[in-house]
């Protein structure tokens, strides 16, 4: 099963959760080329998620270049060039910064009580805490 | 792609029970679920989409053949598993699998032992001896290697127990992923709606009371706490307590909300059951 977490409470639509999560798996060399995808059904019935959902996701991603489906035998991981791994992860870093800033000035921090959070944390993780 | 089915304003009265009109097509490649109270009207429509009852206006076409015609080529095409098998009592498993299996010529004879061995059924005891449970595991696997383009289940897990159930999942996820087929299930079960279910048909009191693609209609309810509630009935709004609001058009909700500077203090999506408990209330 693949390690996709959806938010229901989210505003963000669960094709684009979906997308955007393959994609980090893919740029982040955690299903490399050749890897078989679960089958829309499939996938389907584990993320509960309607066929509808999945096949729009699938179908963005193959247009994308990130995986392609062989009629009869499945659909795969490509070969992702890797400007676009890097491309796709500084998208995806970016993503999560704004998110917490987002969710940082909803509560009213100031940019200075943000950037300690910020330095905080770094330093904590940095640690290896 | 055409649709399979088309079901077109089919109505039939029942002594005090007025059923429809219905109108509802399936296309391949999808599960619809058909949801409603009990006594909705589910089973009715089921049996005159079969042609074991007459509607007493409207038209069924199943692959393009209507239900009610001479020609019922249609049928070797479908498979239908009743709440009720009728007539199965004095059989046993195996002589039913007799019975059954040179009816249809994709017949998946290794898909029934399969399924035998991972349901543990005792073929050779009498249909109308075993269990409701029991029973229901034997329909299945009399049902699902028959390989037909649509299969139709009503309630097919309402007596099975949970890991029965899981596996039954599994199995038809797998039998849907062999080719384009199509799937009609009844249930009250709220994981056979979320894991297998694309559609959802609701039929309250004989009537439909919507036709839902699943994700749809999920992300169009949420609920609300706001730092004030106006007095006006906002845009989609379906009920309120207190500063509380669910809403059926979240997009018109929030818009409007918006517009008129009223703060969110936090926001929810609704789950299925709660959704489909609103919609047939």
């Amino acid at each position: 099963m693949l390690p996709i977490r959806l938010s229901k409470d989210s505003r963000e639509p669960i094709y684009h959760q979906i997308e955007k999560q393959l994609k980090a798996l893919i740029a982040g060399g955690h299903l490399p080329a050749g890897t078989p995808l679960p089958s829309i059904r499939a996938l389907s019935k584990d993320l509960e998620i309607s066929v509808i959902t999945i096949r729009r996701a699938y179908q963005d991603l193959e247009s994308q270049g990130f995986i392609e489906t062989l009629h009869g035998k499945g659909t795969f991981v490509k070969e992702v060039q890797n400007a676009m791994k890097q491309e796709t992860m500084t998208a995806s870093v970016r993503a999560e910064f704004e998110r917490a800033i987002q969710n940082a000035m909803d509560y009213d921090y100031t940019v200075d009580e943000i950037k300690e959070v910020f330095a905080e944390t770094l330093n904590r993780l940095g640690k290896g805490e | 792609m055409p649709s399979w089915i088309e079901i077109k304003d089919i109505s039939k009265r029942i002594d005090d029970f007025q059923l429809g009109p219905v109108s509802l097509s399936i296309e391949p490649g999808t599960i619809t679920a058909l949801v409603g109270n009990n006594g909705s009207g589910k089973s009715t429509l089921l049996k005159i989409l079969m042609n074991l009852a007459n509607a007493d206006s409207g038209e069924i076409r199943v692959l393009d053949k209507p239900v009610a015609g001479e020609d019922e080529s249609w049928k070797r095409h479908v498979t239908f598993q009743p709440q009720n098998a009728i007539g199965w009592n004095a059989y046993t498993g195996e002589a039913l699998k007799r019975l059954i299996a040179p009816l249809y010529s994709k017949w998946d004879d290794r898909l029934f032992e399969r399924m035998i061995k991972l349901f543990e059924i005792p073929l050779n005891q009498r249909y109308g001896k075993m269990s409701p449970g029991m029973q229901q595991k034997l329909s299945l696997s009399l049902a699902l290697p028959r390989n037909t383009d649509i299969l139709i289940l009503d309630e097919p897990t309402a007596s099975l127990d949970i890991p029965s159930k899981n596996l039954f999942t599994e199995l038809l996820v797998e039998w849907m992923e062999q080719e384009d087929r199509a799937i009609i299930i009844t249930t009250h079960q709220a994981d056979d709606l979320r894991k297998l279910a694309d559609y959802l048909f609701l039929m309250r009191n004989g009537k439909a009371a919507g036709h839902y693609e699943k994700d749809e209609l999920a992300t169009s309810y949420r609920r609300y706490w706001l730092s004030a509630m106006p007095a006006e009935m906002l845009p989609g709004e379906l009920s309120r307590s207190g500063n509380e609001l669910i809403s059926a058009d979240s997009d018109a909700t929030e818009q409007y909300l918006l517009d008129q500077g009223i703060e969110t203090i936090d926001d929810k999506s609704l789950e299925l059951e709660e959704i489909i408990s609103l919609l047939l209330k």
